[in-house]
């Protein structure tokens, strides 16, 4: 890696900087909160060392060494005692803790971001497998975290023990991929670290206790997936065989205005159809459901923007695996209007992007396609870079069955 | 506050490091007591190195973030020369974790139950011998039983007693009535310029002793009794009492019998149960605490002192807060910069880092009002009155350091406080926006298939 100089400076509030604040829209950064800072990487940049936001410094001087190196962290704490603002020379080669750390960001980036398709074809990570996965980054991570990121490790190792026992299979199994073993060590020592017992994590521990004999039973990944459904796009739309259609598009699908889980996350996801219905004008919305949407309970709303006019929301419902919903516009009949439709969860929607993030998207695409051509490849040979996380690997390969 | 280091880094080394090499340099040894990397935990490092084998109150030199020579020396030695008796701290551990398992006791963590506890073994009969098994036992039992009786079950039975409730009723009313309530606007003017000192290293504020003699906690306290002032927060839109009571004047506290903590009332409004309710839940150092009827007897008049506090420090630390809390700006819309400092400056920063993080973790809610958002615009209507939570927080916390006794000496360790505060609030808000955002993606999975066979 070519060597990196940086900047380290004090802001009014008195935050020190580590080099300048990372930019892009949100889905293309990895943050992770650490004892007295939040570090962030660009996810679509190369991988290195992160920018810093240090709020404590006291607190950050018990990691910043191990990261940044020795000199860094001396050059945070005259910076922070109201010295200059220094430049340096940031270490060739990552440490150990640093890249964990990006690893770690970069899981929670995924579990966030991960571009699941239907319409793409980019199978989803399997919430559980990579719960399970980040819970042991985040002990490798303990140096960096303060208490509250280390109950997050906790919280996640309970809320996805279900992958346990898939794992402690896979670990068993004729060809178990080269980080499991450590990983399923890692969960055992946070599990043993935080008082946290139980018949899965008993069961871990003493198949960590045997000798490791993989038997010549190889695995059928599909049993570590549960995320292949029927996927049934409905067929006809709402509209009666009389309208006439006047317009039809797609629409913006904006990530950062709804929760993961939600939308297919392909950019022609969001489809609209505007017809006249007697001197009435209409439009049908049809929005493609993540495969794992919510059935019932939640409504999506779909924005519409006449003529850059003020927007019309249209609740959205979900039938079968598209979110629809119908409403009237005021158009007059003889135009041909200028529609615009985005979609948004009410209450979480912070606005809406920039129209640029729709080449951000496709980057972020592209490296998901990229990370499972990796995953996909066989794990015994030359150690991958980037290392997939084990839910990649189990996507990668549904991918080749079902694509 | 770590002591400022001096400018010559040159030669100066990372405590933090030089500590890491010295572990490194034990070996195996005490390897229950290091994380996957071979560092020592973070948290062996703040509950045994520093405080049981450094202990920089005897050494003040080695209390400094950064070290020079000689003192990286004396640290390395000090660790080094610790290596047999860490080397059994960790054989300890390892014991008692595998004792604590096969008595099936799951509350708390290990290292924070048992790791003073192991050094003292450790010191005392070296690594675990013949009959190890037995002592860890009692220690197990004795740390669970650390809290002396001072839980939440004997509070219930303390005041299951319906004559000594009906004393404690009289008592509350007699209290209650001999308050001085002093009508008339109370004095936060000073509060500002301690705020404007906050967070620089080393400062500190003569203000802040000031207010503590002029007794201004206790004259918010008594004019807020007396009627609804105005004025107070130089803001038409937050009510004098900052949302610590639902009414408009505080009534007087109850005796109670129960408690949940979903459904707790305004501070003021709490009963004595609830208060004390509150102070038992907090598992650590209750065996620090009054007994519990002394708990109870010094309740009735604390419950009935100025914002329901005996200390003054305390009190003015309430008025400190209710300052800073007026000038929260949780969602970044930058209009309440009216009477803003450098306390106010540091904690909206942070939020908006907060903000930042959380729209890259997709965990946003929306800024503005939106009549279909549920759960969500609750959430986010909560960051629009971000003070009705700061202080139901600040007070609870500022009442369990009275009933311990535990004054702030100046304005260091009142913001200190403060600050902590304001990341609990972000923390809690983060909580609730992913269990909203859990709870609305569960609907979604009825359809999966069984996880495992």
């Amino acid at each position: 890696m070519p060597e990196r100089r940086c900047a380290v400076t004090r802001a009014e509030d008195r935050t020190v900087r580590i080099a300048g604040p990372s930019a892009g829209p949100p889905f293309t950064l990895a943050v992770l909160d650490v004892a007295g800072a939040v570090l962030t990487w660009p996810v679509l940049g190369p991988t290195g060392l992160p920018a810093a936001e240090i709020h404590d410094v006291g607190q950050a001087q018990q990691w910043l060494w191990a990261v940044y190196g020795e000199r860094a962290a001396a050059a945070v704490d005259a910076v922070a005692s109201g010295g200059p603002a220094a430049e340096l020379t940031l270490p060739e080669q990552p440490t150990a803790l640093a890249e964990a750390a990006a690893r770690l960001a970069l899981g929670h980036w995924a579990a966030r971001w991960w571009p699941t398709s239907y319409l793409d074809g980019i199978p989803a990570l399997e919430p559980d497998l990579l719960g399970l996965e980040l819970a042991a980054l985040i002990h490798e991570c303990q140096q960096l975290l303060d208490e509250s990121g280390e109950l997050e490790g906790a919280d996640l190792l309970e809320e996805h023990l279900a992958a346990l026992d898939p794992l402690i299979r896979w670990r068993q199994s004729a060809a178990p991929p080269r980080q499991l073993d450590r990983v399923l060590r890692l969960i055992d020592e946070a599990a043993d670290n935080a008082g946290l017992d139980g018949e899965a994590l008993r069961r871990l521990r003493s198949a960590l206790e045997q000798d490791h004999r993989p038997t010549a039973t190889p695995l059928d990944l599909a049993e570590l997936c549960v995320w292949q459904q029927e996927f049934a796009l409905a067929a006809g739309s709402l509209r009666t065989a009389t309208d006439r259609v006047i317009a039809r598009g797609s629409g913006t699908n904006d990530w950062c205005r709804y929760p993961p889980g939600f939308v297919d996350a392909a950019e022609d996801a969001v489809s609209w159809t505007a017809y006249a219905l007697g001197a009435g004008r209409r439009i049908e919305v049809e929005v493609v459901a993540d495969v794992a949407a919510p059935a019932t309970g939640v409504r999506l709303a779909a924005e519409v923007h006449v003529d850059g006019g003020p927007p019309n929301r249209v609740p959205l419902a979900r039938r079968d695996d598209v979110w629809t919903g119908l409403a009237d516009l005021d158009i007059p009949a003889s135009t041909t209007p200028g529609i615009e439709v985005g979609i948004l969860l009410p209450g979480f929607d912070p606005g809406p992007g920039d129209a640029d993030d729709r080449a951000a998207r496709e980057a972020v695409r592209a490296l998901a396609r990229h990370r499972l051509g990796v995953a996909a490849a066989p794990h015994d040979g030359e150690a991958a870079h980037p290392e997939p996380f084990l839910a990649e690997v189990v996507a990668a390969a549904a991918v080749e069955e079902d694509f | 506050m770590p002591i400022p280091s001096r400018p010559s880094t040159g030669e100066r080394r990372p405590r933090a490091m030089v500590i890491d090499t010295a572990w490194r340099g034990l070996g195996p040894g005490p390897q229950a007591l290091s994380g996957p990397g071979g560092a020592p935990l973070t948290r062996t490092v703040k509950l045994i190195v520093l405080p049981l084998i450094v202990r920089p109150a005897l050494r003040p030199e080695l209390a400094a973030d950064f070290l020079d020579a000689r003192e990286a020396e004396r640290l390395e030695a000090l660790i080094r020369e610790s290596g047999a008796v860490l080397e059994a701290t960790a054989r300890w551990f390892t014991l008692l974790k595998k004792t604590r398992r096969a008595l099936g006791i799951v509350a708390g963590n290990p290292q924070d139950l048992y790791f003073q506890r192991c050094f003292e073994l450790a010191t005392e009969h070296g690594a675990p011998g013949p009959g190890a098994g037995a002592v860890a036992r009692v220690v197990l039992e004795d740390v669970v039983d650390a809290s002396g009786g001072r839980t939440v079950e004997a509070l219930r039975e303390h005041l299951a007693d319906a004559a000594r409730r009906a004393r404690l009723d009289a008592e509350l009313a007699a209290a209650w009535d001999g308050r001085e309530a002093v009508p008339g606007s109370a004095d936060t003017g000073l509060a500002a310029e301690v705020l404007e000192t906050c967070g620089a290293a080393g400062a500190d504020s003569p203000a802040f002793a000031a207010m503590v003699r002029a007794g201004h906690g206790g004259l918010l306290g008594r004019a807020l009794w007396a009627a609804h002032p105005a004025d107070v927060w130089d803001r038409a839109d937050v009510p004098p009492h900052l949302g610590l009571t639902a009414h408009r004047v505080p009534p007087r506290p109850e005796v109670g019998r129960s408690a949940s903590t979903a459904t707790l009332p305004a501070p003021f409004d709490r009963t004595l149960f609830e208060r004390l309710f509150t102070v038992l839940q907090v598992s650590t150092h209750r065996e620090q605490l009054p007994t519990v009827p002394e708990l109870v007897r010094r309740e009735v008049a604390r419950s009935c002192a100025p914002l329901g506090l005996y200390d003054e420090s305390l009190r003015v630390t309430v008025v400190l807060g209710g300052r800073l809390a007026v000038g929260l700006d949780p969602l970044g819309a930058g209009t309440s910069v009216a009477g803003s400092t450098a306390a106010h400056r540091i904690v909206n920063s942070r939020w908006q880092r907060e903000a930042s993080v959380l729209r890259a973790r997709r965990m946003t809610v929306s800024p503005t009002a939106d009549p279909d958002g549920g759960v969500l615009n609750a959430l986010a209507q909560d960051l629009r009155t971000p003070w009705a939570a700061y202080m139901r927080r600040l007070w609870v916390r500022l009442h369990g350091r009275d009933v311990r006794d535990a004054a702030l000496p100046d304005a260091a360790s009142a913001w200190g406080v403060l600050d902590g505060v304001a990341r609990s609030v972000m923390m809690d808000h983060r909580a609730r926006v992913r269990t909203a955002l859990r709870t609305l993606s569960v609907a979604a999975e009825p359809t999966a298939e069984p996880r495992s066979a």
